[in-house]
């Protein structure tokens, strides 16, 4: 398990994923890249994200599909709206949908940055609340389980928490 | 802001004195003036005629009515003066030859019965007075044998005899009564004269010569009486009355002015009595309470005049009004479409900037010694034509959008329907389809020939309907089908597989700010305007809608623009 953050990128428009991603991964980001909202939901399944920036317009599948999509299968995936839609409305929508935030394009690199660390610290917070939530389910479950149980437990967490 | 405030139009070319209202103002009031007092004026005039026609027959039966009235009088008149003066020549107490002393007895018994009577005289068969008495006593021993009167009544079988006014020895007017008696194989003749002058006060003393002139002709047409300002007696009368009927009215043109005259022939004597108005017709037309009617009916023309003026005006101004509605509706519209437009384009416009952008960025992080990274010279030119095509993307875009705002007046080109048919599909609205789960049938008729429109305000309407179409199927999988035809006009028929309407919807659909989208999505203006539009160009919409399953738009256009409708000035 890596210390990177692990971030995929779908979008339609080749030329903005290619340099996004070299630009993220010049600043430490282990960067995957989608072309299309199909191939986002496929290499979600394959490896595990932190976070998704997620272009809302897309031929064939749209943003806000594969949102839901996504969100649905990954839990504590922290997903990215980018829009160059003049409106924000759609991308208000998406918000309510589940996704972390949104940027309209064009945008500064250190305001997605920050977007993106935020979004991560989202996660980590979420990760940790559930983690000891579950904490406490096993210290409930422990008075009077028997120590096997409890190793049992204890490695179901640690596997959620990757 | 100023701009947005200031409506087109709304500073020049609405003004009511422009050419064009002045124009539609002078066309209401002439329609008007048709529709209200023409029918008034021809049945005026129709009631004048015949108002007319019925004065001037009431007029002429009138006047026939008082002539043979007077006639009638004036017969019996000269008949008593006859009786007198064979009273005189029958009476068997009759001394023959009578000396002075008889007749001047005889002439005061005649002056009793008339002052008409001047003298007497007493002739035999050789045309001499032998007797006579009177004011003219030097007419005594007067040979008459060559007198029109004495010829005529020794020589014909008849026993007395009224002359026409003549001068005579004396040189006054006067006329002659003369009767005659048969003695054995000879014959003796009284003779009187009468002074006319009395007649015509007899006559003036009848019921009804105070309305009218009367006058008296002879059989040549000489006056022997008359009214003193028409005429002089002796003098040839400008009317003469035919001999048959006797007694008639007629109506003669004199100068350009109409008289109507009454006349009657005597039984006794061979004159005309004729009546005639004071006043000849084109007064007598006004006369009577006419004059009274001709006024009301000046001032309620007058009155309708002023009203239709009024209303002619009232209708060019809201005529104005609503040529300024509607000018700023399709303003507003534009501005609408625009913002529509602009939130679509925006979208495509902001993808090639962030792509810019993020060349750019990636180029500052290749220099950035921070980085450690070293940039080849064909990554280099590699990242410069992304950039470069970007900026083209962008450009292409921006043609787009001014190409569909810029032009409002109606320019008519020949053009191709489906090659404008394509440009909306393929050009304007090409990416915006192409992402979304829409399908576009194409369904030309070759046969479609070029047609006289304005290409770009078409393709807005175009435009319109397949937005609208397309925000119908509103993201689900669907089908838009675009279907040309020639049947005498040409039909561009979009249809859609989207939510339809209600019978309810379907009927307020060009209704402008009608719109079923969300609140902040539609305007409500689209088809309101494209409605304008394609009326403007001659044509017109239908639609078709069935709730649930999808609506059709038909847009009928005519193969060449109609001459007639209103080409907007510049």
């Amino acid at each position: 398990m890596s210390d990177k953050i692990r971030l995929l990128i779908v979008d339609d428009e080749v030329k903005f994923v290619d340099s996004i991603a070299q630009r993220l991964e010049m600043r430490g980001l282990e960067v995957t890249k989608a072309y299309s909202g199909k191939e986002a939901i496929e290499k979600a399944r394959q490896e595990k994200f932190d976070l998704a920036l997620l272009d809302l317009k897309m031929p064939e599948m749209d943003g806000r599909k594969v949102l839901e999509v996504l969100k649905n299968e990954h839990k504590f995936l922290e997903i990215i709206i980018l829009t160059g839609h003049g409106s924000m409305d759609s991308a208000v929508e998406c918000t309510k949908l589940g996704a972390y935030g949104y940027l309209p394009k064009p945008y500064e690199l250190d305001n997605l940055l920050d977007v993106l660390k935020n979004a991560y610290q989202e996660r980590l917070r979420k990760k940790f609340q559930k983690n000891q939530e579950r904490l406490d389910q096993i210290m409930s479950f422990a008075t009077g389980a028997s120590p096997l149980a409890i190793l049992r437990k204890l490695r179901e967490l640690d596997d959620e928490a990757k | 802001m100023t701009q947005e405030n200031q409506l087109p139009g709304q500073s020049n070319g609405f003004r009511i004195n422009s050419r064009h209202y002045q124009d539609l103002k002078r066309k209401n009031i002439i329609r008007l003036f048709l529709t209200y007092l023409a029918p008034i004026i021809i049945i005026s005039v129709y009631f004048l005629i015949q108002n007319n026609a019925v004065v001037s027959e009431s007029r002429r039966l009138h006047l026939k009515a008082i002539a043979e009235n007077q006639a009638n009088l004036l017969d019996l008149f000269l008949n008593e003066r006859l009786v007198n003066l064979s009273n005189l020549i029958n009476d068997p107490r009759l001394k023959i030859p009578p000396d002075d002393s008889t007749l001047y007895t005889s002439l005061a018994k005649l002056k009793s019965s008339s002052a008409a009577f001047i003298d007497i005289g007493y002739f035999d068969s050789s045309g001499i007075q032998l007797s006579y008495s009177g004011p003219f006593p030097d007419l005594e021993k007067q040979n008459y044998r060559n007198e029109d009167w004495f010829k005529k009544l020794s020589s014909e079988r008849r026993e007395f005899l009224i002359t026409d006014i003549y001068l005579g020895f004396r040189q006054k007017p006067h006329f002659t009564i003369a009767v005659k008696r048969l003695i054995e194989d000879n014959f003796i003749i009284f003779r009187a004269t009468l002074d006319p002058g009395k007649m015509y006060e007899y006559i003036s003393a009848l019921e009804g010569s105070g309305e009218v002139n009367t006058s008296i002709v002879n059989t040549e047409g000489y006056y022997q009486l008359v009214t003193p300002h028409i005429g002089t007696p002796l003098e040839s009368s400008s009317f003469v009355p035919p001999l048959e009927p006797r007694v008639d009215a007629q109506k003669i043109t004199l100068d350009g002015r109409t008289f109507t005259y009454g006349y009657s022939w005597l039984k006794n004597a061979g004159w005309a009595l004729i009546v005639q108005h004071p006043r000849h017709e084109s007064w007598s037309f006004f006369s009577g309470g006419q004059w009274k009617i001709m006024v009301l009916s000046a001032v309620i023309l007058i009155i309708v005049s002023l009203v239709i003026i009024h209303r002619a005006r009232q209708l060019v101004i809201v005529q104005i009004e609503s040529d300024q509605t509607r000018a700023q509706l399709e303003h507003a519209s534009k501005l609408a479409s625009v913002g529509e437009l602009a939130a679509g384009i925006a979208h495509e416009i902001n993808n090639p900037l962030a792509v810019i952008s993020e060349e750019t960025g990636l180029m500052k992080d290749y220099l950035n010694p921070e980085f450690e990274k070293n940039l080849s010279r064909e990554q280099m030119i590699e990242h410069l034509d992304t950039i470069h095509e970007a900026v083209f993307r962008c450009r292409d875009i921006t043609r787009k959008l001014l190409k569909f705002v810029r032009k409002s007046d109606v320019d008519l080109k020949p053009q191709n329907v489906h090659s404008l048919l394509d440009d909306v599909v393929d050009g304007i609205l090409g990416d915006e389809l192409s992402v979304s789960n829409t399908e576009i049938i194409r369904n030309y008729d070759p046969q479609i020939p070029e047609i006289i429109t304005d290409g770009n305000q078409l393709q807005q309407v175009i435009l319109n309907i397949i937005n609208n179409a397309s925000d119908a199927i509103g993201g689900r999988p669907g089908r838009i089908t675009i279907e040309t035809k020639l049947d005498r006009d040409v039909y561009i028929a979009i249809s859609d597989t989207g939510c339809g309407m209600t019978a309810d919807q379907m009927n307020q659909v060009f209704m402008p700010f009608f719109t079923t989208k969300e609140v902040g999505k539609g305007t409500g203006l689209g088809l309101s305007v494209s409605y304008g539009i394609v009326k403007n160009l001659g044509g017109t919409i239908m639609v078709e809608s069935e709730y649930g399953r999808g609506s059709t738009f038909t847009i009928v256009l005519p193969v060449k623009f109609k001459s007639g409708i209103k080409q907007k000035s510049k």
